[in-house]
């Protein structure tokens, strides 16, 4: 067992560390909204963790705290995410579709230049030596505090699919106009969607600056959004385990691919392509299927040009 | 600020912000018929920088799988003239145009002609970028390749003037990519505008029903929608690759995040639009004080968001039409 945990730890974190930002994102699109701001979020809950286990400014704390200063880490990462999520997405939410989408990239891509050029988060090298979490020897340890994180988010998602706000999240995902008829403030729950995603890659990102040691501006790029939406829409985007299986399977994808050597990124392109092409439901989608009745068909954001029938 | 160096900053800022502009076109007018960003688009642009390079120079040194072939054992008969190395740039954009072209194929028209959720179209064309530039990657290597010095020729090194008692200079490379982008869009603006191709992809891009219920093939025009799109990439990648050093395999993730702003800021979809775009990004970025030169490329972003919060429709937008 510790063999296996010594070989593939590392990689069962990963693996669990993108099924927890598939989450994050999948969290907005429950109420119908494309967010690409995730990468944001966790490069920002990396910096704060990364800042407040290396700075000197916060010695006088680590030494006071011992190994509480970590779950300190989470949670200001888990606040500060929390205010930048209700900062970006009160005005970004009155955009809709891929105007939201574009907003998010450039909220993304701002964060990352900025960070590149601060003192305090190091500048193009970034912030290294981070200390490892409760004094961790082994990288499979990570598995204590992510896979709790892990349960305790699909616990959460579940629950509040089941609550109200859940209800009222879907609502605003299938007829935004139809809900906020009924009583449903659109603006108030998209903005409650898209913070609780801010906080959930937050504090994916305060656990991940010490178990991957080192924090730079390359945690939160635009390749990230990207690898992000595909793990949601891959997996599938109707039910929770979409994001999770789609994060885990498509960060398993190369590395099951590494006898592939050089070509194994350029499967992983082709593998994105084949999967959006004949999976439009995702993984747990199409699974899905084989149980129940097909779902019903959700209909395109936009309207599909359509030689055949029209739109009209 | 001096007047000198004003004239400066603002012929920088025309040549870049006019190769923004045909490059972003690319994204436009496929976002006009189809309704979906391609995100491969910064993909093919680097591929154009490639083809041109391929024809001027015939081989790859580095240590790519393409290495060692060498296509002109004599002598690139496309390099050492303007001419020549012009015709090497246009067939470049030609095979960029091509690459768009097989990219409509096979990662949009089979989810068009299901439906399906535009969102995957997204994806789908994220994963062909993922696949162009890690190709690229594999045939010729990772490193930088920059087109020779004597590629066009002898051509004057530069135009320059003094105002007051500094010196401005104007690359000749940049009035070139001025000069080629503004020849672009008065051939795309009278393709567009006056022809009948032009006024049958302006159908489909209204509505695609419609235009096929008057005899027009929908899917030829998405052809030739994305032949356009490439061919204009293409062309962008050559002229940015001649003027500032190519191209590493990630030489149009920029540019590719870039144009998505140049046509948001211009308005989705609308032609004017992107060029008014390509022009005020470029600017915009000239004009950034030496001091602040490091937060440059998060101009483009800023602005788009600025603009997305003010003007969602973007500077020449339509208004948005809130479907019910």
């Amino acid at each position: 067992m510790s063999d296996f945990l010594q070989s593939y730890g590392f990689l069962i974190v990963t693996l669990i560390q993108a099924g927890l930002l598939g989450l994050s994102l999948y969290f907005p699109l429950m109420a119908g909204q494309l967010s690409l701001a995730s990468p944001g979020f966790y490069a920002l809950g990396g910096y704060v963790a990364a800042i407040m286990l290396t700075n000197p400014a916060f010695a006088g704390l680590r030494d006071t705290l011992g190994n509480g200063i970590f779950p300190l880490t989470w949670l200001a990462a888990g606040l500060l995410c929390a205010l930048a999520g209700v900062i970006v997405g009160v005005p970004a939410l009155r955009l809709r579709g891929i105007y939201l989408a574009l907003a998010t990239i450039a909220f993304v891509e701002i964060l990352r230049v900025v960070s590149l050029n601060l003192a305090i988060t190091g500048g193009a090298i970034g912030i290294f030596g981070i200390p490892q979490a409760f004094g961790f020897q082994d990288r499979w340890q990570y598995l204590l505090i992510f896979g709790p994180l892990l349960a305790l988010v699909l616990a959460f998602t579940y629950m509040l699919q089941k609550s109200r706000v859940g209800r009222a999240f879907r609502a605003i995902r299938e007829d935004e106009l139809a809900a906020d008829a009924m009583g449903v403030p659109p603006t108030q729950y998209k903005v409650l969607a898209f913070v609780i995603g801010a906080v959930i890659a937050g504090i994916v990102g305060s656990m991940s600056a010490p178990f991957l040691n080192t924090w730079n501006a390359k945690q939160g790029t635009f390749d990230a959004s990207i690898a992000i939406l595909a793990f949601v829409l891959i997996g599938g985007s109707r039910s929770m385990w979409g994001p999770v299986v789609g994060g885990a399977l498509l960060t398993a994808v190369p590395e099951l691919l590494r006898f592939l050597q050089d070509w194994r990124l350029v499967i992983n392109g082709l593998v994105l392509v084949i999967a959006s092409l004949y999976l439009p439901q995702g993984i747990v989608g199409a699974l899905g299927k084989f149980r129940k009745s097909p779902p019903p068909a959700r209909p395109p954001v936009a309207p599909a040009p359509d030689a055949k029938g029209g739109t009209v | 600020m001096e007047l000198s160096s004003f004239v400066q900053n603002l012929m920088n800022g025309l040549a870049i912000g006019s190769v923004y502009a045909i490059f972003a076109l690319g994204y436009t007018l496929v976002f006009s018929i189809l309704g979906i960003i391609n995100f491969a688009h910064g993909a093919v642009f680097t591929l154009g920088a490639y083809f041109t390079y391929t024809l001027v120079v015939g081989q790859f040194e580095n240590n790519g799988l393409l290495k060692g072939i060498n296509l002109f054992p004599d002598g690139s008969p496309f390099s050492g003239s303007a001419v020549m190395f012009g015709l090497a740039t246009i067939l470049g954009a030609c095979a960029a145009g091509a690459i768009a072209v097989l990219i409509e194929r096979l990662a949009f028209r089979p989810m068009r002609s299901r439906g399906a959720d535009p969102l995957l179209a997204l994806v789908s064309s994220l994963g062909v970028a993922l696949v162009i530039v890690n190709l690229i990657q594999l045939l010729v290597g990772a490193e930088i390749y920059n087109f020779p010095s004597d590629a066009y020729g002898e051509v004057r090194p530069a135009l320059s003037f003094q105002i007051g008692d500094k010196v401005v200079i104007i690359r000749t490379v940049q009035l070139i990519i001025f000069a080629v982008s503004l020849v672009m869009l008065a051939v795309l603006g009278y393709v567009i505008g006056r022809t009948k191709v032009g006024k049958a992809l302006r159908a489909v891009a209204e509505s695609p029903s419609t235009a096929s219920l008057l005899g027009i093939s929908v899917d030829r025009f998405i052809l030739i929608t994305f032949f356009l799109s490439g061919f204009l990439g293409g062309l962008a990648g050559t002229l940015v690759g001649t003027a500032f050093g190519v191209a590493g395999p990630y030489f149009g993730v920029v540019y590719g995040l870039k144009g998505l702003a140049v046509i948001v800021l211009g308005g989705l979809g609308s032609i004017p639009g992107a060029v008014a775009g390509g022009l005020v990004i470029g600017l915009a970025e000239a004009f950034v004080p030496a001091e602040y030169s490091a937060y440059k490329d998060a101009v483009a972003f800023a602005l788009l968001f600025v603009i997305l919060l003010v003007r969602p429709q973007g500077l020449l937008g339509r208004n948005l039409i809130q479907k019910v």
